[in-house]
């Protein structure tokens, strides 16, 4: 019978009536939503227009040159070797300085629209909010951009370090385009080669040093060896090389540096040897 | 209407792909589904603000939960699921600020017949304008459970849990919306004389005996 299919047609052939969005409204909810990609959810949105980027840039650029006549009367704070200081600065941002650091403070950082430090060393931050202030933390490689949020900052021999705990923070970078970090993020600002890498990790294996702890997990004992020399001031070598590139686990205690060798030397099976202000491992 | 020609394991494998960090795959299921989400939504809330919140407020959520993310082979189904929750949720929040505007009961669901054009060159026969004018009179609810059946090919378990009821409210609902649809389209047809044609009456036949 030729009417077979006609009632299944016919379901096809009726249709709810629909408002179908515009490309322009995909579109416009794509980019809001890539914008927002890592934020924890709330409905805020920070850097939506470029121009304000840009106009932003320009008043920083005005701003740095002014702070460069004011530097002089700026406060600065510095570590020695081994030393761990927490600050609180004038808008309620909470600091911890890693040893061997310096941090130049930027003026009126409680009442500036745009809140600035300069760092050279490492230093974990907790941005106090400030609404529509920003905060800048300047390093040689890479200005990192935040309104409130926690996150690890190494800038030491040739590359500058982020990682992002918590919040989100924009990532400036010469001769690339600044990018947006989501927690859990570590990038890398290195040579020109590549500007900038970005990878994900447990934040704790980067900013447990706050509490005097280093997590061994996933770093090559080379890594922990620049550590010890940045932060302490103690050189490390292996009489065979091939233990640089070791990976270990678990974690160390960092109060007393010289357990922290007695340690690492316990857990690899080695004997130390120190020579004037090297541990000769072998 | 736009179907995605995903099979049931193509879903489940950009589903996972997603789950498991890949870019690429969340970015597909943007582009498959949002058009699609949003015309639910729509007919949801007739509110676009509040559409486009709720689908932002859903991508970030599924992108930033998406280790925790359970598997799926219908990710329309689950999105649509979540979508309606979160629009509930947010109209909950709204009516307690603002006691007026937004009600669910805006839903609305209109049915029309596939090729607009030509109907209004009357090539749709008179006794098919009865049966969607009637369809059209059918409570939200039901509506809304022949929308995500016929329209968006969930099976009815699906429209449940979508919906948030049960199995046999939506067996219910519809078996009472589509008897009630058959008896009035006869009626209607009986009062102005005119004798049903067999297409029409095997289509109210088969929407009764469907489930």
């Amino acid at each position: 019978m030729e009417d077979k299919d006609k009632p299944k047609d016919y379901i096809k052939n009726i249709r709810f009536e629909e408002t179908t969005p515009s490309q322009a409204d995909l579109d416009r909810l794509r980019k809001r939503i890539w914008n927002d990609i890592g934020e924890p959810e709330k409905r805020a949105i920070w850097w939506k227009q470029s121009n304000f980027l840009v106009a932003a840039a320009i008043s920083m650029l005005i701003i740095s040159i002014g702070i460069g006549w004011w530097s002089s009367r700026s406060e600065q704070y510095q570590t020695a070797y081994g030393e761990i200081r927490k600050l609180t600065l004038e808008d309620g941002s909470q600091v911890t300085l890693n040893a061997n650091s310096v941090m130049r403070i930027g003026d009126r950082l409680a009442e500036n629209a745009v809140r600035e430090v300069w760092l050279e060393g490492e230093a974990y931050f907790d941005i106090a909010k400030r609404k529509g202030a920003k905060f800048i933390v300047h390093t040689s490689k890479a200005d990192v951009e935040v309104l409130g949020t926690e996150f690890n900052v190494t800038t030491r021999r040739q590359n500058t370090k982020v990682m992002l705990n918590e919040g989100k923070v924009k990532l400036h970078a010469p001769h690339v385009p600044a990018i947006m970090m989501k927690p859990g993020d570590l990038a890398t600002v290195g040579d020109q080669k590549q500007p900038i890498k970005v990878r994900v990790v447990r934040p704790e294996l980067y900013d447990s040093w706050k509490e005097s702890m280093y997590i061994l997990d996933d770093k090559p004992v080379g890594e922990l060896a620049e550590m010890l020399q940045d932060n302490y001031g103690i050189r490390v070598s292996f009489a065979d090389t091939s233990f640089l590139n070791k990976r270990l686990k678990g974690k160390l205690s960092l109060s007393s540096p010289s357990d922290f060798v007695t340690n690492l030397a316990t857990i690899l099976d080695l004997e130390v040897e120190k020579k004037e202000d090297t541990y000769l491992f072998k | 209407m736009i179907r995605d020609k995903l099979t049931s394991y193509e879903h489940k494998a950009l589903w996972d792909k997603f789950r498991f960090g890949n870019q690429d795959a969340y970015s597909r299921i943007y582009e498959l589904f949002a058009a699609d989400l949003y015309r639910y939504g729509y007919n949801l809330v007739r509110n676009k603000q509040l559409v486009e919140d709720g689908l932002h407020e859903l991508f970030l959520h599924i992108y930033n939960n998406r280790e925790r993310l359970g598997p799926t082979d219908n990710i329309r189904f689950y999105m649509y699921r979540a979508l309606r929750r979160r629009l509930l949720d947010s109209l909950t929040r709204l009516n307690k600020l603002d006691s007026s505007d937004y009600v669910f009961d805006n839903a609305e669901f209109l049915i029309q017949s596939y090729e607009t054009e030509l109907v209004e060159q009357q090539t749709l026969d008179y006794q098919k304008k009865v049966v969607i004018a009637e369809l059209n009179q059918l409570p939200k609810r039901q509506k809304e459970i022949l929308y995500l059946v016929f329209m968006k090919d969930l099976t009815y378990q699906q429209a449940a849990e979508v919906m948030g009821i049960t199995m046999k409210s939506v067996y219910n609902s519809v078996h009472v919306a589509l008897s009630a649809l058959r008896i009035s389209v006869n009626e209607r047809l009986n009062r102005e004389g005119i004798f049903i044609n067999i297409s029409v009456a095997m289509l109210l036949g088969y929407l009764t005996s469907m489930h």
